[in-house]
């Protein structure tokens, strides 16, 4: 039987080598001619060779993803293509996975890849192994993303991949917002909106008083998203203190939440909000504010 | 564009002409004679990305508008925060520019719209549209909540409505009579695929001096600098565009789009041929079927890689398709009226070719295309709630989180 590295390898060789372009355009064959001198011919890239040395790697689950992340080498330097083909594998392999009837194979492939998210890892591959997540990942795996929300390197690409996932992601992001700090911070309130959770609506009202601007404009977005009603007062307070582009994105949340709750059937208290941006706005030039906010008022 | 003309603000530029006339014949372009602007019609104009097409597309604003702003993430060096800029957004709190043209590479295109839109500004924005189909519909809403301009810089639609036989095509799909649509448009060629993959052999290198790396890659991931991910060749990115396919695709399929009466809609089944998709460089691809619920089947065939689209042939829609009643209907339905240009809808604030929901929907056809190569299953969609069926993996590639602070 072939050692269990010297299958992986074998089947990580399987995949395309980088063209002369550093691309997967064509595969690049140097062998020697019938006349016996050096050729090289170029090939398309075989998907059927692709996807046999997949099918291979799946059946070897766990094991397999394991050994493809020990593979990963960042960053990627020299002429050694392993890495490249195996993060090619890898990601293949979640393609392939996820097209299984029955969600256990990609249950086990989010699981594995998960498993190696800890400190031994280089930072490159731990981002690698979360955009992974991001496509392929579920609920099985939002608690070990939860807790890279407050490493500074990592932070954005686990709440982006919490995003994305959606289902339970929420508990791990309320619990980090208590202590995330500065870009974090930031990621973790911007990823609560994005999910309009409506608990935290709390939260993100607080945070209309941050000392960083964009934390204030994405707990604003926020809340519009959420469709926070009790929020009205608070953001169109915030929206009329500010100026330039915090102005302008805090007056587009503002219409943002009115459409919202026109949306939830609450139009008495979006109407309250298009009023106070037609009586407030009166610069010519926020007319175009004024002119949507009227436009809105006529259709509710 | 010269550096004078490009330093001279609108209010400037009337305090100038007003101190001037006070002591001299007033000029004429003051006045607005025959083939001048006067200042009352004059628009302040910014170019946000001005490599590669910017000036292209903002000559396209019109000849009424003056460029007070150009911004671009490679102007660190020169960045004044009153011609030039890095940060768009600071351009867009400027009261004094009414039009932008946007040039940057994809994944801007629908932030900086909707932002431009927020402030208050009409758009004319490159192709494609959009990085993926969530960003659309955004535009689409900016569009209406602010009843803003926006168009896409592809311009083929207004050659398509010239033509009688495209016309006519749009009309009878247009009619709503035509119940089991045999039509076939086949694409093939021309989406540089290989031209513009994406290299998975990449190593970091230093990031240049007047490159605002962070604000290029913007909404998404912040990856190690490699040239080859910005300066044109950023189109075989994930994170940037979606390969030759999103490049060419919508000056290929906006004018088709129209002449099939497919502005307000989408593909119900998408299926592609092709290897195994990178995770973030695009690469080779054999042919993509896209087919509506009518039965119109649209397909993009690369001609770049393996076996080439054999399922259907090419067949345009005919009037004999219909009952011979229905014929007539057709033939005395009124032509569609001409699309304004981008001028013109400023001016009249008519939506013009390329409005935001038809360049949406083009986009979207891309996008789908993308999103059936990179999954590697068929797919089917949700036109109307613009999601896909079943299939999580792919809704994720058409809802995508983005790097904060950005957001849709």
């Amino acid at each position: 039987m072939e050692p269990r590295e010297e299958l992986l390898k074998r089947l990580v060789a399987e995949m395309p080598d980088p063209d002369e372009r550093g691309m997967y355009c064509h595969v690049v064959v140097k062998d020697e001619g019938p006349d016996g001198k050096p050729r090289t011919e170029t090939k398309p890239i075989d998907k059927d060779k692709i996807e046999k040395a997949v099918a291979e790697l799946q059946k070897r689950g766990r094991e397999a993803v394991v050994g493809l992340v020990g593979m990963l080498v960042e960053p990627l330097e020299g002429d050694d293509v392993q890495p490249i083909k195996a993060k090619y594998a890898l990601h293949v392999l979640g393609l392939c996975v996820s097209k299984m009837t029955g969600d256990d194979a990609r249950r086990d492939y989010a699981l594995a890849l998960a498993s190696q998210l800890g400190a031994e890892r280089s930072k490159g591959a731990r981002k690698y192994i979360i955009q992974e997540l991001q496509a392929f990942g579920r609920k099985e795996v939002v608690a070990t993303l939860g807790k890279l929300l407050t490493d500074a390197d990592l932070c954005d690409a686990a709440a982006m991949a919490l995003v994305a996932i959606r289902d339970g992601a929420v508990e791990p992001l309320r619990t980090a917002l208590g202590h995330a700090k500065g870009a974090c911070r930031l990621a973790v309130v911007q990823a609560l909106g994005a999910l309009a959770d409506a608990g935290s609506a709390e939260a993100l009202q607080k945070a209309l008083g941050d000392t960083d601007r964009e934390v204030r404009i994405a707990a604003g977005w926020g809340l519009a998203n959420i469709g926070a009603g009790d929020a009205t007062g608070a953001l169109t307070k915030a929206a009329d203190a500010c100026e330039g582009w915090e102005r302008i994105q805090m007056t587009n949340a503002c219409l943002l939440l009115s459409e919202r709750l026109v949306a939830q059937g609450k139009k008495d208290k979006a109407k309250v909000i298009y009023a106070h941006l037609r009586d407030s706005r009166k610069d010519p030039s926020e007319a175009y504010v004024r002119e949507a906010a009227e436009k809105a008022l006529a259709a509710n | 564009m010269t550096e004078q003309r490009l330093k001279m603000d609108r209010r400037a530029f009337l305090k100038t002409s007003a101190a001037v006339a006070a002591f001299t014949i007033v000029p004429r372009h003051v006045l607005g004679g025959e083939g001048e602007t006067p200042p009352s019609e004059s628009l302040g104009g910014a170019l946000i990305g001005c490599g590669g097409r910017g000036g292209g597309t903002f000559g396209e604003l019109g000849k009424n508008v003056r460029q007070l702003a150009m911004c671009d993430v490679r102007f660190v060096d020169k960045a004044d925060n009153k011609l030039y800029y890095t940060d768009f957004r600071r351009v867009l709190e400027r009261k004094d520019i009414d039009v932008v043209a946007i040039a940057t590479p994809p994944h801007w295109h629908a932030l900086i719209s909707i932002a431009a839109m927020e402030a208050g500004k009409d758009v004319l924005c490159e192709k494609p549209m959009t990085r993926f189909i969530a960003e659309g519909r955004a535009v689409v809403d900016a569009e209406r909540r602010y009843n803003r301009i926006f168009q896409v810089g592809t311009f083929g639609r207004y050659g398509a409505i010239k033509s009688d036989r495209s016309r006519l095509t749009h009309k009878i799909m247009r009619s709503g009579l035509l119940k089991n649509c045999q039509g076939v448009h086949i694409a093939k060629g021309g989406l540089k695929v290989a031209m513009w993959s994406g290299m998975v052999k990449a190593p970091p290198q230093p990031v240049p001096a007047n490159l605002d790396w962070d604000m290029y890659c913007g909404p998404s991931p912040l990856r190690p600098y490699h040239p080859h991910r910005h300066g044109g060749t950023h189109r075989g990115y994930w994170d940037y565009e979606g390969g030759g396919l999103a490049d060419m695709g919508q000056h290929h399929f906006d004018p088709i789009q129209w002449i099939y009466g497919k502005d307000d809609t989408s593909p119900v089944a998408i299926e592609a041929y092709a290897p195994p998709a990178h995770p973030e460089a695009g690469a080779m691809w054999g042919w993509v079927e896209l087919t509506y619920a009518d039965g119109l089947t649209f397909v993009m065939d690369s001609g770049e890689w393996g076996e080439p689209y054999s399922r259907k042939k090419d067949r345009d829609v005919n009037l004999e398709d219909l009952a011979e009643e229905d014929r007539k209907k057709v033939q005395e339905t009124p032509d569609p009226e001409p699309f304004p240009t981008f001028p013109e809808a400023v001016k009249t604030r008519r939506k013009p070719g390329g409005h935001a929901e038809a360049a949406h929907r083009c986009a979207t056809l891309l996008h789908l295309a993308n999103i059936a190569i990179r999954i590697g299953r068929k797919l089917r969609y949700d036109p109307v709630k613009e999601q896909f069926i079943g299939d999580e993996e792919a809704n994720r590639l058409a809802y995508q989180p983005m790097r904060a602070p950005w957001h849709l």
